[in-house]
């Protein structure tokens, strides 16, 4: 992902200012010139007179299948084109054939996504334009059929133009479940675990931690910052069970943190959650007892609502991106966390999405890390369901095309600002001392994305975060940290 | 010219010796006698040596001066000078067993201690740090099998869970219309599953059955290599057999709400997936496998697994209830929590 750091975006379209450009679309395409011919000195006012002029524009872009690469004489963005490159190969499943027809109209779309986001808000905004690429992308486009790519540019598109419409305003907080009948989310978020890894990788590696940091406690108290729905305590209820060191089966509390605002799917309210995990723990001879702690009208968290019991080993689970899960305000898990700090917990187990390295890069850098990240899941999906389409559509329509438009969202109203540091940096600013991932954590890790398609990896960032990739891109991350009095 | 230790080495006519007068000295009776160095002697000899300034400023003469020892000759104390010279230890030659036993070991011990990577280390300490690293392995895959299984085991009752909640919906909407059908069965037809409906899941993925058969059948050659065929092999489901409910790849030809409440649970693509582990560990980058003997521990583990397994099976009762079971269990619970009763049976 270091290219995409490297990449000078302020260069996107800067340097290649020709006399032709700045003329009719007409003239571009007599000239077999291209998109990438754009250029920040084009004179929109001179294409105000009508749409015809964009028609006309992207349609020869459209047109070049070369993308006019070759007849070009200046190649003003030679690093946006390879980064494109890049982009597409990296993430697509076989590199070595990239020069089918598909190929070639994922790289196009790619091309015309960037183009938009450029017209939506890099530095010569200008709506018309966007709106006629989405257009244009939305002919070229459907979310239920077509390659990876297509589906994916579908999904931004659709974001896209949400941007464009609503300003933004309205993409925040999307609310997946209201628009999803619950057996559609239950189905895909069983999808979901079946072909990839990455629920599991995370519940997984953080109740490792959990396990080793309590093996000689009686009595554990794990408070949950998203309980959803409860499925992480199944496995940690089995491994305590079947524990030979340390004392006889200890006692497991688990406080879930409720939220006020309603909206939840049936199968995932906190209440129904407590009665799931009370009948498992009791199945398998768990002592076992569930509270909640209601969060505050804004999702804040209160140390002081917290019920907590002397001699308990105290873990704070903060689960923030697992791809089903639903998106969190970063006040409400500021607030946790800084709230956590002051219990003095034994360990704090994060798991959060990880994103590209920030930098001035503005909303399309944040788009383009955006759409890398988004295809590199996507494509991850695709060798987990191979055959599957309408399985795989499922899931992407029920999770991921959600998430796309929310992020985008925050990114378009924040500049990407409010999530370009991780929460680990921010656990550590809080005072959290790393915790080193076991040998057999990692182990557990690698045995697990053995199970996987090949693809996916492990690869431990720092002594106390391990990281779950697809190919050459970074995608989930689990990281542990203990309070500073718990040193030993 | 050492021959204390080797008795049978020595020819006959050197067995035979005789002490020569009150030196204590020990010679053969040969023609050319030899001379046994005793511990004694050597210490003796030793202390002339240190006495004139170390084995190199030290010579036969004039250890034999300081020595004194009647019989003795330029001749041995050459000999055992050069010796001497060389070997540093050639004390060592009469120390007894035990000594010598207990001195190599503490050789070995610093060898452990001084060598904290593999570099230092002999075969057999590699050996052992693989076994060490692979019994770890093993034990993760254990708890991680079992971890997956309670998993999968949670989110069939979360489905099962919904199938009840759905089939709770139909009766009331099929009711409302005054079909009145007693169905208590959840009723495939009547679900409401639209999107999933003949979604042909794992139905026509030749290129997952091409996989899991290839898988299979390295497994099956580990297996047999092994000697072996409990534990992975038994998991082993069969692509092809639909009726187990353990077929990982085949949610039958449409995915139905029954299915996925009972049998197309996360547990199936789980059971087919735990047989590949074997191969992701010899992929495993931690252990550097070169040879066939790594395997060695696992015939002996896999033993443990099975047993462990059985326990635990027994214990947590991971099959799963059929949908029928369900019914009888939520009818006996007296209908006070209607849905809710231990839908872990």
């Amino acid at each position: 992902m270091a290219m995409l750091m490297d990449l000078d975006f302020t260069s996107f379209g800067y340097s290649g200012t020709t006399t032709t450009t700045t003329t009719t679309g007409s003239a571009l395409s007599d000239d077999g010139c291209n998109w990438n011919a754009w250029s920040p000195v084009v004179d929109w006012e001179a294409l105000s007179g009508g749409q015809e002029d964009f028609h006309n524009l992207v349609d020869s872009m459209m047109d070049e299948s070369d993308f006019g690469l070759q007849g070009l004489n200046v190649r003003p963005n030679i690093d946006i084109e390879e980064e494109c490159h890049y982009l597409y190969n990296a993430t697509t499943t076989d590199h070595d054939e990239s020069n089918g027809p598909e190929d070639l109209k994922g790289m196009r779309l790619i091309h015309l996504l960037v183009a938009a986001a450029e017209a939506l808000e890099g530095t010569n905004k200008c709506h018309e334009l966007a709106r006629v690429i989405l257009v244009r992308l939305r002919e070229l486009v459907s979310p239920k059929q077509g390659t990876n790519m297509e589906r994916l540019a579908a999904y931004f598109t659709d974001a896209l133009q949400g941007l464009l419409d609503g300003g933004g305003k309205c993409g925040g907080n999307h609310l997946y479940k209201a628009e999803h009948h619950p057996t559609d989310v239950l189905a895909a978020f069983q999808l979901l675990q079946d072909v990839s890894p990455y629920v599991k990788f995370g519940h997984f590696t953080a109740n490792q931690a959990i396990l080793e940091a309590v093996t000689h406690d009686k009595r554990i108290h794990i408070v949950d910052y998203d309980i959803m729905e409860g499925i992480q305590w199944a496995s940690l209820m089995q491994a305590l069970v079947s524990r030979k060191d340390g004392p006889a089966t200890p006692h497991l509390r688990i406080t879930a943190l409720s939220r006020s605002c309603g909206g939840r799917r049936s199968f995932s309210t906190i209440q129904e959650t407590g009665r799931r995990l009370t009948a498992f723990a009791a199945s398998i001879g768990q002592p076992f007892s569930f509270h909640q702690c209601r969060l505050d009208s804004d999702e804040t968290f209160k140390p002081s609502n917290l019920k907590l019991v002397r001699g308990e080993a105290l873990i704070i689970n903060c689960m923030l991106h697992l791809p089903h899960f639903s998106y969190r305000a970063p006040n409400s898990i500021a607030s946790f966390i800084s709230g956590a700090q002051t219990l003095g917990p034994r360990l704090v187990t994060l798991v959060e999405e990880e994103i590209g390295p920030t930098g001035e890069e503005g909303f399309v850098g944040r788009f383009m890390d955006s759409l890398h990240h988004y295809s590199a899941i996507y494509d991850s999906l695709e060798a987990g369901f191979p055959m599957q389409g309408r399985a795989r559509t499922l899931v992407e329509r029920v999770f991921l095309g959600p998430r796309i438009s929310g992020s985008l969202a925050r990114i378009y109203r924040g500049g990407g600002e409010e999530e370009g540091c991780s929460w680990g940096q921010r656990l550590a600013a809080c005072g959290f001392c790393p915790t080193n991932i076991s040998f057999a954590n990692h182990c557990q890790a690698k045995l697990l994305i053995g199970l996987y398609n090949d693809g996916y990896r492990v690869e431990e960032s720092s002594i106390n975060k391990l990281v779950l990739g697809w190919k050459s891109r970074r995608l989930l991350s689990v990281s542990i940290w203990s309070s500073k009095d718990n040193e030993s | 010219m050492f021959h204390p230790k080797k008795p049978s080495s020595m020819n006959p006519h050197e067995r035979s010796m005789c002490l020569q007068g009150d030196s204590g000295l020990v010679l053969t009776t040969d023609p050319k006698p030899r001379l046994r160095w005793t511990v004694e002697l050597h210490e003796r000899f030793v202390d002339a040596v240190t006495q004139l300034g170390g084995p190199d400023k030290a010579t036969p003469k004039t250890i034999m001066r300081v020595m004194g020892v009647k019989g003795l000759t330029l001749y041995h104390l050459k000999s055992h000078l050069q010796k001497f010279r060389l070997g540093k230890q050639p004390h060592k030659e009469f120390s007894d067993h035990s000594m010598k036993d207990a001195s190599s070991l503490e050789l070995q011990r610093n060898n452990i201690a001084s060598s904290s990577g593999l570099l230092g280390r002999n075969m057999n300490e590699m050996q052992m740090e693989v076994n060490r690293r692979l019994h770890e392995q093993l034990e993760v895959q254990r708890h991680l099998q079992m971890r997956i299984e309670a998993q999968g085991k949670y989110m069939q009752a979360i489905l099962e869970k919904a199938c009840q909640t759905l089939a709770g919906e139909n009766m009331a909407a099929v009711a409302s219309a005054s079909y009145n059908k007693p169905n208590i069965n959840p009723d495939v037809s009547a679900m409401n599953f639209p999107s999933l409906q003949d979604l042909n899941i794992y139905g026509s993925s030749d290129q997952l059955h091409n996989q899991t058969m290839e898988r299979s059948s390295s497994m099956d050659s580990f297996m047999r290599s092994n000697n072996n065929d409990n534990f992975f092999a038994r998991k082993r489901p069969n692509p092809y057999n639909n009726n187990t409910g353990k077929s990982p790849l085949i949610w039958a030809d449409d995915l139905r709400l029954q299915e996925l409440g009972t049998s197309a649970v996360s547990c199936n693509i789980d059971d087919h997936q735990i047989q590949i582990v074997p191969l992701s560990i010899e992929r495993g980058s931690d252990i550097d496998s070169g040879g066939g003997d790594f395997y060695e521990p696992k015939s002996v583990l896999s033993g443990d697994h099975e047993a462990m397994r059985e326990n635990k099976f027994d214990s947590v009762k991971l099959d799963r209830p059929s949908p029928r079971r369900m019914n009888i269990q939520t009818i006996s619970a007296g209908g006070v929590t209607h849905c809710r009763s231990s839908p872990f049976g």
